[in-house]
């Protein structure tokens, strides 16, 4: 059996957590929460008397610490170091994933993207295409990411809330349901009367919160417990042989193979997340798209660089004080979900303290909600109704169809992580194998190769959107329904395992949609240009689209053959 | 009595029984007529995502060309059919929340009578989709004339 102890699920309550109300921590997240609010409401109406002139414009910095806020999650939080402590080495594929992933959107995506300037994520398919039915795929896994990644969300909140809140007892349901309800309550409350707009705002925010807390915690953890002084981050190596095989002999648990897909996936997932990828289209030029990308990859590696030593300081503070981690009964996935916290509490660390590091975490899974459901209610309300189903919707009906998508989303992501198949990190690496799979090839392909054609991305997104669902139904889909076991098929795991099932689905659907590009018709002329245009070594203006420059001036850029 | 008169419009068919009455107004009293589209940022917001509104924010709206075209081709119809009957027009596009937006703008503008349409939604719909008119009825004291669509 290959099965990565991560995934494994087991008892939901987190072992050594003390789990009661406290006073000091709950009014930090309470303080925080209003803090949010109140910038959500100063925030709620774009202030703009002339509007047709280029404004003030957003720098590099500011963007970046954007780009930082909205990536980094629950699962950057708290998620990234649980796999690393459950599973040392497997874990470290996160780190190297999420960070490779931005590589590759700086050096292949960002600039083109702001090139091509439009709006939302299914914009660029259904546009690039001048196809409806590729532009629907598109909107629906947008929204289909927007869930699944929600829940790990979600399940963070829970964990982080019912240690700060203690079991709130709502009938009929255990203590960390009732605090998942309680906290996706509180989210989508918050995100409707701050509006989008305070949800922006708080990003810059909730960045410096969750950094901060993060960085605090780590560096007092390491120096109360004598495991490091200056530089957790590197200081950590010592502990390494006293940690057990998962940290000092890889690939011993989990296998390469599956390292190498899950890395994979990751990597592919970064650059198709669609709410990551319409921060390209705002920024004034294609150089701030770059540099920002650059400030982005900075600010997410301050959290990056210091989770392996987080993860390193829980483990051996878990094994002195609680149990052995590894092994039977071992440290369970839910302890390992707030291992962060779990740190911090094990450290003896005065409980104010304790409750600040929690609520970075609350920030952290609260930011990217907010991102990830207006992601997911703009695929429906921007790319469905208004663009297929009724074109000529008033902005009123968009916003009534747009809140309704966020409720809808609430309840299910709700639902769903009542009773969570998988920790957080491999919930959310779900949701990467769903983006790398149908979202990343048709970003790449559209934008590089100027041959590629409606029929070719349709059979493309629908390639990978079989591939990527063949593994949930093999190894997830049986969590939720009783009285069949997962895996279904165990070859089929070991081969295409859910987590990394991109590794597979991404040079399929590349040979699928370049095989049936090549045998139908090629795209006409003016999608040629655009796409020329949007890779052209040539600098654009600012403020200009490529669609404008081939409009005016016949975008004489080369073809690419 | 009426010098300048202020139509929101948002281009569709409910705003458009209002313009005639606005222009027949304006035509009587020798008015200035203002049309107005106010880009709702709760829309826009919930329909393009926070993203979108940075681009607000920044005043980046002439890349916007979905939501410029939108908004010009609402204010270029009244601005088209006053010019044919000879009344002075001002064409203005501004974004926030619709009601707050046209007291605002009435109140900086000196604007003696707003003309709008209502769709005369009840019930569920009414408060499910709300209702700018209402709510700028409430919200100002200058006088309203409501055009029901109906």
């Amino acid at each position: 059996m290959t099965v990565p102890t991560a995934v494994l699920q087991s008892g939901l309550l987190p072992e050594g957590l003390n789990v009661s109300f406290k006073l000091a921590p709950a009014i930090i997240v309470l303080g925080m929460l209003l803090l949010f609010l109140a910038i959500g409401f100063v925030f709620r109406v774009a202030d703009t008397e002339n509007m047709w002139v280029a404004g003030r414009s957003i720098g590099n910095v500011e963007n970046g610490m954007a780009i930082g806020a909205n990536w980094m999650s629950a699962a950057s939080y708290l998620g990234m170091a649980a796999l690393i402590a459950l599973s040392g080495f497997y874990g470290l594929a996160f780190v190297v994933g999420w960070t490779t992933g931005y590589f590759i959107l700086l050096i292949f995506m960002a600039a083109q993207l702001r090139r091509f300037g439009k709006y939302t994520a299914p914009d660029f398919v259904g546009d690039r295409f001048n196809s409806d039915g590729a532009r629907a795929i598109a909107a629906i896994t947008t929204f289909l990411i927007g869930f699944v990644y929600a829940i790990g969300q979600a399940r963070g909140m829970g964990l982080v809330g019912l240690y700060i809140f203690g079991d709130i007892g709502l009938p009929g349901l255990s203590g960390y349901q009732s605090m998942v309800v309680f906290m996706m309550a509180i989210t989508v409350g918050y995100l409707t009367i701050s509006g989008m707009l305070g949800a922006t705002k708080n990003m810059a925010v909730q960045y410096v919160i969750l950094i901060v807390a993060f960085l605090a915690g780590l560096f007092v953890t390491g120096f109360t417990q004598g495991y490091s002084t200056l530089l957790p981050q590197i200081e950590y190596g010592m502990l390494i042989s006293e940690l057990g095989t998962e940290f000092s002999e890889p690939f011993v648990n989990e296998p390469y193979y599956l390292w190498i897909a899950t890395c994979f996936s990751l990597v592919v997932g970064t650059c198709g997340l669609p709410h990551v990828l319409v921060r390209f289209y705002t920024v004034e030029s294609e150089r701030t798209a770059r540099w920002s990308t650059v400030w982005g990859l900075f600010f997410i590696c301050l959290l990056y660089w210091s989770a392996p030593a987080f993860a390193a300081f829980g483990t051996n503070l878990y094994g002195e004080q609680i149990g052995a981690v590894y092994g039977d009964p071992g440290m369970t996935s839910a302890a390992g979900d707030v291992i962060v916290v779990l740190a911090a509490q094990l450290a003896n660390l005065p409980q104010w303290f304790v409750g600040l590091i929690a609520a970075g975490g609350i920030a952290a899974a609260i930011a990217t909600t907010a991102g990830l459901f207006i992601a997911g209610s703009s695929a429906i309300s921007h790319d469905i109704y208004t663009n297929i189903i009724n074109p000529e919707a008033t902005q009123r009906q968009q916003v009534l169809v747009g809140r309704l998508s966020i409720i809808a989303l609430g309840v299910i992501t709700t639902l769903a992580a009542l009773d969570p198949a998988a920790p957080i990190a491999a919930l959310v690496s779900y949701a990467f194998s769903l983006a790398g799979a149908v979202l990343f090839p048709m970003f790449f392909l559209g934008m590089w190769w100027e041959n590629t054609n409606r029929p070719g991305a349709l059979a493309g997104m629908t390639t990978g959107l079989i591939v990527w669902t063949i593994p949930m139904i093999n190894e997830v889909l049986p969590n939720y329904l009783g009285g069949i076991s997962a895996p279904l098929s165990a070859p089929l795991e070991t081969w295409v395992p859910a987590i990394g099932s991109a590794l597979i689905a991404v040079p399929l659907v590349f040979v699928v949609t370049i095989v049936v590009s090549l045998v139908t018709e090629e795209p006409d002329m003016e999608t040629k240009r655009v796409v020329r245009q949007c890779h052209s070594p040539e600098p654009m203006g600012q403020h200009r689209t490529a669609e404008d420059v081939v409009a005016t001036d016949g975008g004489d850029a080369p073809a690419d053959d | 009595m009426y010098e300048k008169i202020l139509i929101p419009t948002d281009g569709s068919d409910t705003a458009e029984v209002a313009v005639e009455h606005a222009l027949d107004l304006a035509e009587t009293y020798d008015a200035e007529l203002h049309s107005l589209y106010v880009v709702d940022t709760d829309s826009m917001s919930l329909s393009l995502g926070p993203e979108q509104l940075d681009r607000i924010e920044q005043g980046n709206w002439g890349e916007m060309d979905e939501v410029r075209e939108r908004a010009e081709g609402a204010t270029r119809v009244v601005a088209d059919r006053g010019r044919e009957r000879g009344i002075d027009i001002v064409e203005h596009v501004a974004s926030g929340r619709p009601h707050s937006v046209i007291e605002e703008y009435a109140e900086d503008h000196d604007i003696d009578l707003v003309v709008m349409g209502s769709h005369g939604r009840s019930g569920i719909r009414r408060a499910l989709l709300g209702s700018v008119t209402e709510r700028t009825l409430r919200s100002t004291d200058i006088p309203v004339l409501v055009v029901d669509a109906r």
